[in-house]
């Protein structure tokens, strides 16, 4: 019975930070307004789409497109006036967001969906010593701990299953699962349509270790890839505008040229079914019955079946119509930002991805079922999302009441377990003496070869994206301090396209990273290795391989959110007691808030004020 | 017409995205096509509510005899200040009807009491109702009402830190029950005819060595285990010893270079990988065997529910073209294979699936008719697949009356004292919530509203929980520190935890409109203190 010992929560004094006002920040702010908490601030950089309206209560159909931090704010004032509340719209790793702002806080919450921002939230808490209430869901399942600097675990304590990111060679030669497709169709449709990323190329990968061809055979492949002209020196952007976004030209070169290109890279079909090029007039011609636009459309609608061949090469063209009109509207150097919820978007990458699907010998897949992935749509749903903010508070009153010591981390099963259990609390545990983010010293090692490593992907897949740093100084230890990439922009830029050994580091070197933001500092030990697996560019020492997890066909388990635990949705964060129980809990001047506190002090607490005060003091405010 | 259906279901279908992934569009459909009764507009009632009218119930109605109090704004979204003195029912309706403009909301002003005083059948019309901070006294008489219309009845109940909810209802079916880890239906161990045919069709000696690692595993097992079953007297591999020299066999299949090296034959170590699996014998789960000896099973009239004549067509079938076992559920899984091998196993599976529930619908056709049900009056086809596809996971559940659990005659006096064996566990709190119970009958309040009387409060509520025990010769004990805490409360619903139970109640009352997901059996307890819950059976 925690809650019924100790002090009050003088809740309505104290400053709280809700990160996030998706599915669990809207039911948050609620519970918050309602529980007597007056000033909240709420960030979220995200804008309000349709299918949040299934269970962001806050928002309605007009404000479809509107910040849903600012939207979140005025629709809790409109019920609880009196509350104070901040919205931001902008993300939470803007640097604007220091420690001295994360220090303004006696509470922190999350309420995330991705995992670089909840790596940076619990290093932001840990910098500025503020407990933190993590928190996620993902269909029924949900989950919520408390992360309180040397007390319990960091959100980054225990390693998380390598986020799902594949190798260059898998997407643009070899794929194996449907995935693999749709990820090459995504990027596809950047290529095409929206911003040009070096990393996300999907035309045959001629550097392939695999292929190593010999000398001899250059000249055929060279021939194969005269045949539409060399595209290879032109972007595939400014090839396809060439062609006036020309679909059966683009379907040709992708599906038949690029293809027939890499069946001359013979060395990858030796163990796998070699690809079947596709031919648009062949398909044309031998397609029945070809229906029209309006059945397109009317096909369109039904999402969960897989059409034919055909069906996708006309999903195809009809999309890419679609978009180049949509682009040539936006005018010149416009590009298109690739959306689930867009459906001309959602179609190209369905109609791309199902004919490479069927290209390379896979099952096709439904529209229902791309999107599921393309998107990494986490089913989400209000009820589950109402339990976890609920519970959330009650943590966080824990908290703020200094009962820190009974706080648990707590996951929420779809139903009850075998010991009918349907909440699942565990007690806290303590940080984790190797954790290379808070422990005193975080040091780490990583496997890579100094001769094929460039600083650039040190900077952006190792530091930034592995270890989480947002604007990393990195020094060399070796006695000069050479600065290897700094922060400051244009400083180290020279350095990018260099090698790691162009700067003298070795096996056994030790680099030092900086995130200045985050006050937090990683010691890299350099371990050099000549053969990393295919594909892999670096390993982490005491971790797996850095490369895409087995495929997995249950939707709850598919969620980049996950902390290990496959009964649980997500990870969590911790919470130290601190005490401000100078702040009067009495505090109210009036409007709705008021009554929350007759909970928290009758109900939570030993009683501080008799009830029948209270009654008096309703009866005051409102007759 | 067809225009603005087709941009409605499409804007539906964008908004409701994220739900149908976990029920689906006829999951959806029946939420949708829900009218759903709350009885009492408190916090725990409109959170309820709020968690039903956002996923699209097709409409609610409020049955609230109360005026809004300043308390009731404190604790609840769904009031504002404005709305106090005005009826509960009418001020949450216009609040919670903005959620969602396809849900229809109406509202009765006058208590439940009332209104069966009045009419009786009132609550017939509703697909559940759910029936918050109602006294022991109404839920009974609710409960026996609900009960012989056969409406689900929800009781929910938050009372400080601690929430309860109770479910009952006679009989609630379920055909899509949605397992975890379901095992596949392969019929390895007995092949049907078309099947046989099948794994004949494929000669893995014979075969070129790209067809021969693209062989789908099932095919691959099924080869092996003809094999097997021929050097074993038909017997299958049982014990572990015998399913290892199972899955050598298998390995020796995979072929062999120049230089009699294995080659990489990813299919065929699917196979090895899948031979525990792929041997499970096929049988009729014994979920389901009980619910094909139940009264409603054996006794189809013009009245049954069509799930029970659908259960009875498949029972028929059992008996008859399916030789013992349930309809082929016409699925494999995802496996390594080129795609028309894939593609023509799957429609072996698939065709199969067809034509026995095709054969299923024959049955259900000559039930109807037995009864005197002459078309249109029939099933549609659609159903009677989806129920062969889920014949394996079918389930009833039975919750006992709130009449029998509160019978001194027929009281679970077992679960209760084997429960209250460890006098911390969630199971006190029930007993606390009907000790608090007896107080309101007897004084006409809850103990601890005012805090004036919460010290002598204490004692009477002590003389509740004995006279309690003793009623239903319950020889367990309560400690003194719930008497406390069950006093201090007050009956206060502090909206974090109505928050709670708002969220768990709307997903079962989910799960009872959808008939998807096995719903909790039949009492639900949360300690918002310690963040645990317990499921009873009482």
């Amino acid at each position: 019975t925690s809650l019924s010992k100790g002090q009050p929560p003088a809740v309505s004094g104290w400053g709280v930070l809700v990160v996030g006002a998706g599915g669990i920040g809207c039911e948050l702010l609620k519970n918050l307004v309602l529980t007597g908490f007056k000033n909240i601030e709420v960030i979220d950089l995200d804008t309000i789409d349709v299918s949040n309206l299934n269970r962001q209560f806050l928002f309605q159909k007009k404000h479809v497109g509107k910040s849903k931090a600012q939207v979140a704010k005025e629709s809790a004032l409109q019920f609880c006036p009196s509350a104070n509340i901040t919205a931001y719209h902008d993300s939470i790793m803007n640097p604007e967001y220091n420690v001295e702002f994360f220090r303004k806080f006696m509470l922190v919450m999350n309420a995330l969906d991705n995992r670089a921002a909840r790596n940076h939230v619990n290093r932001m808490c840990l910098a500025a010593d503020i407990p933190l209430i993590e928190s996620g869901t993902a269909g029924y399942l949900g989950q919520v701990t408390v992360i309180k600097k040397g007390m319990t675990e960091c959100y980054e304590c225990q390693p998380k299953p390598a986020q799902k990111t594949f190798p260059g060679c898998t997407i643009r030669n070899t794929p194996s699962e449907p995935i693999h497709c749709i990820v090459w169709a995504k990027y596809l449709f950047n290529q095409l349509f929206g911003e040009e990323d070096a990393d996300q190329e999907v035309s045959p990968d001629t550097a392939d270790p695999e292929a190593a061809w010999n000398p001899e055979e250059t000249a055929a492949r060279a021939t194969a890839s005269d045949k539409d002209g060399d595209i290879k020196r032109v972007s595939t952007k400014e090839w396809a505008r060439s062609t006036g976004y020309d679909s059966v030209k683009l379907f040709n070169k992708l599906f038949k040229d690029d293809i027939m290109y890499l069946l001359t890279m013979d060395k990858l079909w030796k163990k796998r079914k070699a690809p079947t090029p596709l031919d648009w007039h062949q398909l044309e011609n031998s397609a029945h019955d070809t229906c029209n636009k309006e059945q397109l459309f009317a096909q369109r609608l039904k999402d969960q079946q897989v059409l034919d061949v055909w069906g996708y090469c006309q999903l195809f063209q009809h999309s890419v119509e679609t978009l180049r009109s949509q682009l040539q509207e936006k005018g010149e150097g416009a590009e298109l930002v690739w959306d689930k919820d867009d459906p001309p978007a959602m179609d190209f990458v369905t109609a791309a991805a199902n004919l490479r699907m069927h290209i390379f010998s896979m099952n096709m897949k439904s529209r229902f079922d791309v999107k599921s992935m393309a998107g990494n749509i986490i089913p989400a749903i209000a009820t589950t999302n109402a339990v976890i903010a609920g519970l959330i508070v009650l943590e966080g009153l824990k908290i703020l009441s200094g009962e820190l010591e009974s706080c648990r981390t707590i996951f929420l099963n779809k139903c009850p377990n075998l010991r009918k259990k349907l909440l699942v609390p565990c007690v806290l545990d303590p940080p984790s003496a190797n954790c290379y983010v808070c422990a005193s010293k975080p040091e780490v090692t990583v496997k890579l070869n100094v001769h094929k490593t460039m600083v650039l992907t040190l900077q952006d897949k190792i530091v930034k994206e592995r270890f989480g740093m947002v604007a990393p100084d990195v020094q060399i230890e070796d006695g000069k301090g050479t600065i290897l990439i700094s922060s400051e922009e244009g400083e180290t830029e020279g350095n990018n396209n260099k090698f790691l050994s162009d700067f003298g580091i070795r096996n056994g070197s030790r680099l030092q990273a900086d995130d200045f933001l985050q006050d937090y500092t990683l010691l890299i030990n350099v371990l050099h290795v000549e053969d990393l697996e295919r594909d892999v560019e670096f390993e982490v020492v005491g971790e797996a391989p850095d490369k895409a997890p087995p495929p997995q066909t249950n939707q709850e388990e598919v969620n980049s959110i996950t902390n290990g635990n496959k009964d649980s949705a997500q990870p969590s964060t911790s919470s130290k007691g601190q005490h401000r129980s100078g702040h009067d809990a009495n505090a109210m001047t009036g409007g709705v808030n008021i009554q929350s506190c007759k909970n928290d002090n009758k109900h939570l607490s030993v009683p501080l004020i008799s009830s029948i005060e209270w009654k008096v003091f309703f009866v005051c405010l409102f007759q | 017409h067809i225009a603005i259906m087709a941009s409605t279901k499409a804007s539906k279908e964008q908004k409701y995205d994220r739900q149908l992934r976990l029920w689906g569009d006829h999951g959806q459909e029946t939420l949708e096509n829900a009218h759903v009764c709350l009885i009492n507009a408190t916090a725990t009632g409109t959170e309820i509510l709020k968690n039903l009218v956002l996923p699209g119930i097709g409409a609610f109605t409020i049955v609230d005899g109360h005026t809004v109090t300043g308390e009731d704004v404190g604790n609840n979204f769904f009031l504002s200040k404005d709305s106090i003195g005005k009826n509960r029912a009418q001020a949450a309706t216009e609040l919670l009807q903005e959620l969602n403009s396809d849900v229809s909301g109406n509202f009765v002003e006058e208590g439940p009491d009332k209104l069966l005083d009045n009419d009786s059948e009132f609550f017939h019309r509703f697909t559940i109702v759910i029936g918050v901070q109602l006294p022991e006294s109404t839920c009974l008489r609710l409960g026996s009402v609900l009960c012989s219309a056969s409406v689900p009845f929800l009781v929910c109940k938050t009372y400080g830190l601690i929430g309860y909810m109770r479910l009952v209802v006679q009989e609630h079916t379920v055909i899509e029950s949605h397992p975890d880890n379901a095992l596949e239906d392969l019929r390895l161990d007995q092949p049907y005819a078309e099947f046989q045919n099948h794994i004949k069709s494929y000669d893995l000696d014979s075969m070129e060595k790209k067809d021969h690692s693209h062989t789908p595993w099932i095919i691959i097992v099924a080869k092996y285990l003809e094999k097997w079953l021929s050097e074993h007297n038909g017997q299958p591999p049982k014990n572990y010893k015998e399913k290892e020299a199972f899955r050598q066999l298998i390995r020796e299949g995979i072929r062999k270079n120049e230089n009699g090296v294995p080659e990489d034959e990813e299919n065929f170590e699917e196979a090895i990988k899948n031979v525990n699996t792929a041997l499970n014998p096929t049988k009729i789960p014994s979920a389901v065997e009980d619910i094909f000896n139940s009264e409603q099973c054996k006794n189809i009239t013009a009245q049954s529910p069509s799930f029970w004549v659908m259960l009875r067509a498949v029972k028929e079938f059992v008996h008859n073209e399916g030789n013992g076992s349930l309809p082929v559920r016409g699925t494999i899984p995802d496996m390594i294979a080129d795609s028309q091998k894939f593609i023509n196993l799957q429609n072996v599976y698939r065709e199969k699936a067809m034509q026995d529930a095709a054969a299923v619908s024959k049955h259900v056709e000559s039930l109807l008719q037995s009864v005197g049900k002459v078309w249109p009056e029939s099933i549609p086809e659609k159903d009677i697949k989806l129920f062969c596809k889920n014949a394996s996971f079918l389930r009833v559940v039975r919750c006992r009356s709130l009449a029998e659990e509160y019978s001194v005659d027929t009281v679970n006096k077992d679960e209760i004292t084997s429960c209250m064996d460890s006098p911390d566990s969630e199971m006190v709190f029930y007993l606390m919530l009907r000790a608090v119970d007896r107080f309101y009958q007897q004084h006409s309040r809850y103990p601890g509203v005012y805090n004036y009387q919460v010290e002598e409060d204490i004692s009477k509520l002590k003389v509740c929980v004995n006279s309690l025990l003793q009623e239903y010769s319950l020889n367990v004990n309560i400690k003194d520190d719930y008497i406390h805490e069950f006093c201090r409360y007050g009956a206060a619903e502090p909206h974090t935890v109505s928050a709670f139970l708002g969220g768990s109640a709307a997903q079962e009352a989910i799960k009872i409109i959808s008939h998807q997901f096995v719903p909790f059996n039949n009492t639900f307890l949360y300690n918002a203190m310690s963040q645990t819950s317990a499921t009873l059976s009482l």
